[in-house]
Order: C-alpha cells, then sequence, then structure tokens
C-alpha cells in the first residue's frame, strides 16, 4: 500500500517548521540569508533574499526538497487581500518522469511507492531533472548527483513518518496511506465547499496519480503547480516513429538518387562508348 | 515568480552539442557509405571507403565530452550495468539507456567497417585471417551498423523531445526527425570533405552524393520551418542575440540556404575549387551550431 503525504494549505500558517525539520533529518545544508557589505557599495546588501512575500528559497533545489510557497493576492481597488501558503516538495507521482528517464536505474520505486534516488548508483547524466514535470528533481554539484525529497525513505520503513510533517504544528502535513489520506481529503473539500470556498484537490489524475497531493482553494498554476503536467515519456512512442519514418524517407532519397545515378552514368558510358 | 519551473539539465553545449553533431556526421556518412555500397555501380568505391574512413574515427572522440559532462564521470559504466546487483541495464523508456547500447553496436560495426577498409588498401593486414578474408560478413554489419547510426544521429532529438521543458516539448515530434536529416547532410559534406583532401572528388559517385544531398537539405528546411512553427512561443530564445547570430545566419542563411543554392547552380555552372570547399564546411559548421541552437534554447 503506497503511503504518501496529504498537503491542506487551508491550514498552512507558513511558518516553514517543515523546510527546517527536512534540512535536519536530511543533512542538508543551509543557504543563509544575510546582509552583508559587498565592495564599493556604502549600504548592507542583502543576499538569498528571495524579495517575494516571505519567501526564503524560490523554489525546490538539491539542498531544499521543501519549500514554502507564499502567494499574496491583492484585489483591484487594495481594499480585499488573501494571504495562500504550500508547502511542495517532490510528489512520488505514480507514473514518474524522472524515473522513466534514469538510465541507470538510480531512481527506484520502494515497496511504500515512494520514488528514491539510489547516491551510490546515479552517475549524474541529469537526464532526470528536465524529465520531471514539476521541476522537482535537482543536480547537486556538491555530490554530482540528482537530489530530491526520498519522502524520508529511512524514517518510514522504521514505523514513522515523514519529518515534515511530524514538524507540521497545524496538521496541514498529514502522513499516511494514499487511500486513508483521499478519503480525509474529499471530507475536507466537502466541508470547504459546504462554506461556499471553492476547494479542489490537485494529483488525483496527474500523472497518474501523486502520492503527495494538495488541497487548493485556487488553481494550480497560482500555487506554481503546473495546470496539465504531462508525464513527458508519454511522448515517446510519437517521436520514435515520426523519426523512424523520417529515417526510412532518408533512406527512400539515397536509395533513388545512387540508383537514378547509376542507370544515367551507364547510360552516358553507352553514348560514349 | 514563474509559475512553472521545469529546470533546464545544464547540459554543457560544448560536451553535449558537440557530441550530438559529431556522432550525427559520424552515423549520418556511415549510412551513406552503406546505401552506396549496397545499391551503387560497385565499380566506384570511393564513397563507402571516405565514409568508413570518417565514421570510426570521429566517433572515438564520442565518449570524451559524454562521460566529461557527468556528474561522476568515473561511473560512467553504470549505463551499462546496474552497479547493485551486477547485471546489464536497460531502461527502454529513457533514450538515453538506449542510446548508450546502440552506441555501442554502432561502434563495433564503424570499427570493423574501418579495418576492412584498411585490409582492402594495404595500410595493415592479417596474415592469420587473410584467408577468410573473402567469408567476411561485411555486408550485414554494414546494415546492422546503418540502423544503428539512424538511432544514433535521431535519438538525441528523441531525447530532448520527451523531457517537460517547453520548447523541447513543444517541438515533439520534429527534433529527432530534423537531427536524422541533418546528420545525413553534415555526413555527406564530411565525405565530399575526405573526397577533395584526397583528390577523388570526380565521377558519377560524386554527383550521385550531390543529388543526394539537394534533397536532403530541402528536407532539412522544411522539418525546420515546422518545428519553428510548433515551438511558437517557446522559441522566444532563438530570436535573442547570440541566437540570432549563430542559428538564423550561422545554421539557417549559411548552414542551409546558402549551399543549396551554391548546389543547385552549380549543377549548371561549374565553381573553382575554393568555393566548392568552403560550402561544405559552411554545411559542417551549420549543423554544429543547429545543435548548439537548439539544445541552449531549451535549456535558457
Ligand atoms: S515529482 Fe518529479 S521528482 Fe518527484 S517523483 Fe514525480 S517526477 Fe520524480
Ligand atoms: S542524474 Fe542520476 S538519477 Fe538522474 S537520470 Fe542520471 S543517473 Fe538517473
Amino acid at each position: 500500500m503506497p503511503k504518501g503525504m496529504f498537503i491542506d494549505t487551508t491550514i498552512c500558517t507558513g511558518c516553514k517548521s517543515c523546510q527546517v525539520a527536512c534540512k535536519q533529518w536530511n543533512g542538508l545544508s543551509a543557504e543563509p540569508a544575510h546582509f552583508g557589505r559587498k565592495p564599493g557599495v556604502s549600504y548592507p546588501v542583502a543576499h538569498n533574499f528571495t524579495g517575494d512575500s516571505y519567501d526564503n528559497t524560490g523554489s525546490l533545489s538539491a539542498t531544499d526538497w521543501r519549500h514554502v510557497r507564499f502567494v499574496e493576492q491583492i484585489d483591484e481597488p487594495r481594499t480585499q487581500k488573501r494571504w495562500l501558503f504550500s508547502s511542495d516538495s517532490c510528489k512520488h507521482c505514480t507514473d514518474a518522469g524522472c524515473l522513466n528517464a534514469c538510465p541507470t536505474k538510480a531512481i527506484q520505486r520502494t515497496d511504500l511507492g515512494n520514488v528514491v534516488v539510489q547516491q551510490d548508483t546515479c552517475i549524474g547524466c541529469k537526464f532526470c531533472i528536465p524529465s520531471c514535470p514539476y521541476g522537482v528533481i535537482s543536480f547537486s554539484e556538491e555530490t554530482g548527483t540528482a537530489r530530491k525529497c526520498t519522502l524520508c525513505n529511512d524514517r518510514i520503513h522504521n514505523g514513522l513518518g515523514t519529518a515534515c510533517a511530524k514538524a507540521c504544528p497545524t496538521g496541514s502535513i498529514r502522513f499516511g496511506e494514499v487511500a486513508d489520506l483521499r478519503k480525509r481529503a474529499d471530507a475536507r473539500v466537502a466541508q470547504l465547499k459546504s462554506k461556499g470556498e471553492k476547494a479542489q484537490v490537485y494529483g488525483y489524475d496527474e500523472a497518474d496519480g501523486l502520492n503527495v497531493f494538495y488541497l487548493f482553494v485556487d488553481g494550480p498554476k497560482v500555487y506554481g503547480q503546473p495546470e496539465h503536467p504531462i508525464v513527458p515519456q508519454r511522448r515517446l512512442v510519437l517521436c520514435s516513429l515520426v523519426t523512424i519514418l523520417t529515417a526510412l524517407g532518408i533512406g527512400a532519397a539515397a536509395l533513388v538518387s545512387f540508383r537514378e545515378r547509376l542507370n544515367g552514368t551507364s547510360e552516358e558510358g553507352r553514348h560514349e562508348s | 515568480m514563474s509559475p512553472e519551473i521545469i529546470q533546464a539539465p545544464e547540459w554543457a553545449w560544448y560536451y553535449i552539442a558537440i557530441y550530438f553533431f559529431v556522432a550525427g556526421t559520424s552515423a549520418g556518412a556511415y549510412f551513406i557509405g552503406t546505401m552506396e555500397e549496397l545499391f551503387g555501380s560497385g565499380r566506384e568505391r570511393e564513397v563507402s571507403r571516405a565514409a568508413c574512413y570518417i565514421a570510426f574515427p570521429l566517433l572515438t572522440l564520442v565518449p570524451i565530452p559524454l562521460i566529461a559532462d557527468l556528474g561522476r564521470p568515473e561511473r560512467f559504466w553504470h549505463l551499462f550495468v546496474y552497479n547493485q546487483a551486477g547485471y546489464p541495464y536497460l531502461n527502454l523508456q529513457s533514450p538515453m539507456s538506449v542510446g548508450s547500447w546502440v552506441l555501442l553496436v554502432f561502434s563495433v560495426c564503424a570499427l570493423l567497417s574501418f579495418l576492412d577498409n584498411l585490409v582492402a588498401d594495404k595500410i595493415i593486414s592479417f596474415p592469420l585471417f587473410s584467408r577468410y578474408y573473402n567469408r567476411i560478413p561485411r555486408k550485414l554489419y554494414a546494415v546492422i551498423g546503418s540502423l544503428a547510426g539512424f538511432f544514433i544521429a535521431g535519438y538525441t532529438g528523441v531525447l530532448l523531445n520527451v523531457t517537460a521543458r517547453p520548447f523541447w516539448a513543444a517541438t515533439s515530434p520534429l527534433m529527432g526527425a530534423l537531427f536524422i536529416v541533418s546528420g545525413a547532410s553534415t555526413g555527406a559534406a564530411a565525405i565530399s570533405l575526405f573526397l577533395i583532401w584526397r583528390k577523388r572528388n570526380s565521377g558519377g559517385e560524386v554527383e550521385r552524393l550531390e543529388a543526394f544531398d539537394r534533397v536532403v537539405m530541402v528536407a532539412e528546411l522544411v522539418l525546420l520551418a515546422a518545428l519553428l512553427v510548433m515551438a511558437g512561443r517557446t522559441a522566444a530564445p532563438l530570436v535573442s542575440l547570440p541566437f540570432i547570430v549563430m542559428f538564423w545566419m550561422g545554421t539557417v542563411v549559411f548552414g542551409i540556404v546558402v549551399p543549396l543554392w551554391f548546389k543547385i547552380r552549380s549543377r549548371a555552372e561549374r565553381f573553382g575549387a575554393n568555393p566548392v570547399l568552403a560550402h561544405y564546411l559552411f554545411i559542417l559548421l551549420g549543423g554544429l551550431l543547429l545543435r548548439i541552437s537548439l539544445l541552449q534554447a531549451g535549456q535558457l
């Protein structure tokens, strides 16, 4: 039975406990934000501040396996404001683009359904990186390999939940059986809808189902998720067919030009003789 | 905040685009040589000889950039053997995996043809095997090698198409087709240059090669146009500065249109040796710039 996480973004407070817990458990180095002196500039300059609300990393990366996104929505007359938060990570897709692309079997799915990069197998070819339809998996210059969230592979295989879910003080991140989490999500959507909110679950159909899925109260794009993610390998058959047809066409062109000319030259030869 | 953030692999163009180009040219040349061998008159063998002398030496360059671009170059053998269990590994869904294996097959065939020609030209000899010389199945491995060569020329394009990067995804499924056609054209140019160097660039064979190349280059223009239409707004990088020079001038104008015009004109009139030499160089350079442009446009 696959394990996963349900992220109820409506009760996230943007505290980033999950980001910190993830870094600590997985031993990922931090890129501290600070003010520092820059030669030739009289005032202190900000390093590692995105300038985008309270967002401190901007995206997922080889050392940021969790990323809390802050969305500030302000209406035109600037009277109403809404602040949306969403804690993002690898979705552990059922049809995972990264896993499909890997030529070394470094990326594997475990018995609990999570997708893990084996660090001692990865060769750093970087093919998985553009193959993830969510821009999750990243290349680490430090290790020369691809890295991403493992769904706390070591913890969940020892009966614990993920570090981020454990740290989350509001219960916005829940770890468990995907089937149970889906029931919880459906109940929560029904509850919100009865109050007139336009709530939706993101991750039931995408990539054959995401083991880490979300409850959104606005379109996925608002939360930085693709509206219609396509597992890129689904284009493979068509691409191969078109390429083979072209190869046949080139073969035919070669055949015709080499054959035809052959007759042509032999005729010329006859004229000369 | 960009809503859709599909990361670029940051493949170094000076490794990967050059690999695409060298492998494509080698494969194109090998295929042309085989076709000439199988269907040509049989009296002249200059084109197929040149092809064999080009294909394998070019391939020997290929592992260097491929391995150098890896994050862990010392582990390159994991492409063939699953290191955790020690068995050979092939992932049919991954063009990178299939491509690595086919590259091996192609290299073996190209090496055999190369040695074969060295023996035929009496540059080397294997006294032990000379008795069997006439029984070597050279047509068999020429055909296998050509099929593998087609794969090598085309899979690099398919590999780009089956990613989620907007430009590479939008140009699906044409990139593989374009790379095959470009490989055939640069392969033909490489053979012609070789023949000029050996002072053998005349006769019916060379004319047949030219006729083939004219068709191929027209097809290349058509495919390129279709690809740009499909790319639409994702092709925006191609109209920014380095690409205007590299892609539009280098590939389209001087790499395809001008050489094609030259080829069509040169059927009627005769040009001197230098412009002929130059137009082949332009075709090769255009092919290289094509790979660099399409690789980098997808990574910006
Ligand atoms: S979200 Fe990306 S990195 Fe995670 S499993 Fe899916 S394809 Fe792989
Ligand atoms: S970078 Fe590593 S994990 Fe990613 S495709 Fe290559 S070998 Fe597999």
